[in-house]
């Protein structure tokens, strides 16, 4: 098995416009997911964000973002176990919320380094 | 008066005679329909399969729609001139037919638009020809519970790159025949969602080749531990007691223990495929005390363990002993039984301790890992399940022995829901303190935070500490976190205990 990191994105507007309830049923939704990768034990751990933060550009410039341009945004991720890359792509879209159409997802696999 | 009572009588009876001769014809048809229906479990993917083997031209969606057309006609034929002698041959030799002529139109097409292959074209039509000749006897389908094919494509639907769910769901659709609305009720999914799931999963077999390619022989054994993932996680889908359909939910599980049993009897599984048979057969063993006189959730602690099936427990013995690495000694078939110093001794031996199996490529192998001794979590899984069979009472059960298993779970990779499960039996174990601490953790990661049974297991507890003010916050949390009815209730329950 190897690691990789799914990062989740979203529509920054809606995620902006969405209530506290309608955010809590997709923690329940993903928790039904997270609940079917532990099952199968691909599951490592995974981390809503908020929906705010600062931006450093390669000249050290802060700024607020990076949501004012950006159709979509890094709104979470997981890390999962998965066979190889084809396998963590296909499990991403098994995500319900990826199914209904909801986020995107973006998938790493994560450099590992061996100690011989 | 008299005449209308006899003219109502008489005409009831003519009625009766008609719905008689309804009933009769409903009869057959009903025989044919469960004949096909049978058919159609055990032959779908296999034809489809068998098909494409020998017509590679065709294309998986061809394929399946040749097959499908072949049952819907054996449906409408075989009412009219009843059952032939040899039902999987019949439909395989229309299939072939239909087959032949696809492929010859399509030929057809193929040579006007290029008409300097007209050697290959006439070779090609000879050897259809040829085939179509064949009588139905020479026919290779016979009768077996599981077959060389079903496990061939069980094998192949064991895909690495596929995940688990695809997995699960191209081997729920052809090795074991499920048509996509059982698939849908079996998953707790929408037709809809199956259906996506399965045209993404056929563009991979038609490009990959997946049903016609043979795995070989070192293949197998690296996609052992898959097959063991897919068949346990069909097994969970049907012990899974929140969702309608029981009858289809045990036949997943049963159709789970024979595909396991097929195999060992074929000599392709391991030690870890008895360790997963027992745990099946350990949890089979309660499956029809999970529930109440009213229908109603019951969990281990309030099972009645007289209903627990001791032959099957017996039997689960047998297959954990089989997949030895436990060092279980004295294990009897029921009760009484300890484990060799009264702990967890030699349990897991071999398992590093030192993080080597946390780290590197080879590492945590979730779910399907296996030490280099070819102990699996499925032993740990099948010890705990053997230590809650064996016990006489819930509170006299090994809850420090059962830790030390979950301990060792857990080892294999970070499972929030394993952790759930580890700190319960230290409760029970005694350790409140450290089984709180490690349930409010729990609580802090976004992943179980709205997980009904953490937040339920809290208000248990802390009912059983004596704080009925946060056993009824946790409670009532749980019971806005799941739709299930049958779950609500259950918490209904649990809450009813908390008194006023």
């Amino acid at each position: 098995m190897e690691k990789f990191l799914l990062l989740i994105r979203e529509d920054a507007e809606q995620r902006a416009k969405m209530t506290q309830e309608e955010f809590d049923r997709c923690i329940q939704i993903m928790g039904g997911w997270v609940e079917s990768l532990a099952q199968t034990g691909n599951y490592i751990s995974s981390e809503p964000l908020q929906h705010r933060g600062k931006v450093i550009s390669k000249d050290n410039i802060v700024s607020d973002g990076p949501f004012i341009e950006a159709k979509e945004a890094i709104s979470g991720y997981f890390l999962i176990y998965a066979e190889n890359l084809e396998q963590a792509a296909s499990i991403a879209q098994t995500c319900p919320l990826v199914l209904a159409g909801r986020l995107g997802m973006e998938v790493r696999p994560i450099i590992l380094f061996g100690n011989e | 008066m008299n005449k209308t009572d006899y003219k109502i009588g008489a005409s009831n009876g003519a009625g009766a005679g008609a719905a008689r001769g309804e009933t009769v014809r409903a009869g057959t048809n009903c025989l044919v329909e469960q004949a096909v229906g049978r058919l159609y479990r055990s032959h779908y993917g296999k034809m489809v399969a068998n098909i494409l083997s020998r017509y590679p031209d065709l294309g998986l969606e061809t394929a399946e729609d040749l097959v499908q057309d072949a049952f819907a006609v054996a449906l409408t034929e075989w009412a009219r001139d009843g059952i032939p002698n040899n039902p999987p041959g019949w439909i395989y030799v229309v299939i072939r037919n239909r087959a032949i002529n696809r492929l010859k139109a399509d030929k057809k097409m193929w040579v006007v638009a290029d008409a300097g292959q007209a050697d290959t074209r006439s070779v090609v039509a000879e050897s259809l020809m040829g085939e179509a000749l064949l009588s139905m006897e020479e026919v290779p389908l016979q009768e077996q519970v599981v077959d060389d094919e079903q496990l061939r494509l069980l094998f192949a639907c064991a895909h690495p790159d596929l995940s688990p769910k695809v997995q699960v769901v191209i081997t729920l659709k052809y090795v074991i025949n499920l048509k996509v609305e059982a698939i849908a009720r079996a998953l707790g999914m929408t037709v809809d969602g199956i259906d996506k799931l399965l045209s993404r999963a056929r563009k991979k077999i038609r490009e990959e080749k997946i049903f016609l390619v043979e795995p070989h022989a070192a293949g197998l054994v690296h996609r052992l531990p898959i097959v063991h993932k897919i068949i346990y996680l069909i097994y969970n889908e049907g012990y899974k007691p929140a969702s309608g359909d029981a009858v289809l939910h045990e036949e997943l599980c049963g159709e789970a223990l024979i595909l396991n049993k097929a195999l060992m009897d074929n000599g392709l599984g391991g030690r870890a495929t008895a360790a997963l048979h027992a745990l099946m057969l350990f949890n089979a063993a309660r499956f029809g005390a999970r529930f109440g006189p009213r229908g109603e959730l019951l969990d281990l602690e309030d099972q009645n363990r007289e209903l627990w099936s001791k032959p099957l427990i017996m039997m689960g013995c047998d297959f954990l002993r089989r997949a030895g690495g436990l060092e279980v000694e004295g294990m009897s078939p029921v009760g009484g039984s300890t484990f060799k110093g009264g702990g967890v001794h030699g349990l897991g031996r071999g398992i590093p301790r030192d993080g080597a199996i946390r780290g590197g490529t080879a590492g945590a192998q979730p779910g399907a890992g296996a030490d280099t001794d070819g102990v699996t979590t499925y032993h740990y899984e099948a010890a705990i399940a053997w230590v809650h069979c064996t016990a006489k009472s819930w509170l006299l059960t090994e809850w420090r022995l059962i830790s030390r298993l979950y301990e060792r779970l857990l080892e294999w990779g970070p499972n929030p829901f394993v952790q759930l499960s580890y700190a319960i039996a230290l409760f029970y174990a005694g350790e409140r303190t450290t089984a709180l601490a490690i349930l409010h953790q729990l609580l802090q990661t976004p992943a179980m935070n709205q997980y009904y049974l953490l937040n339920a297991t809290l208000g248990k507890l802390y009912l059983l500490e004596g704080h009925p003010g946060r056993s009824r916050e946790f409670f009532t949390r749980a019971l806005g976190q799941t739709a299930l009815v049958s779950e609500q209730e259950f918490i209904r329950r649990k809450m009813e205990l908390i008194g006023d």
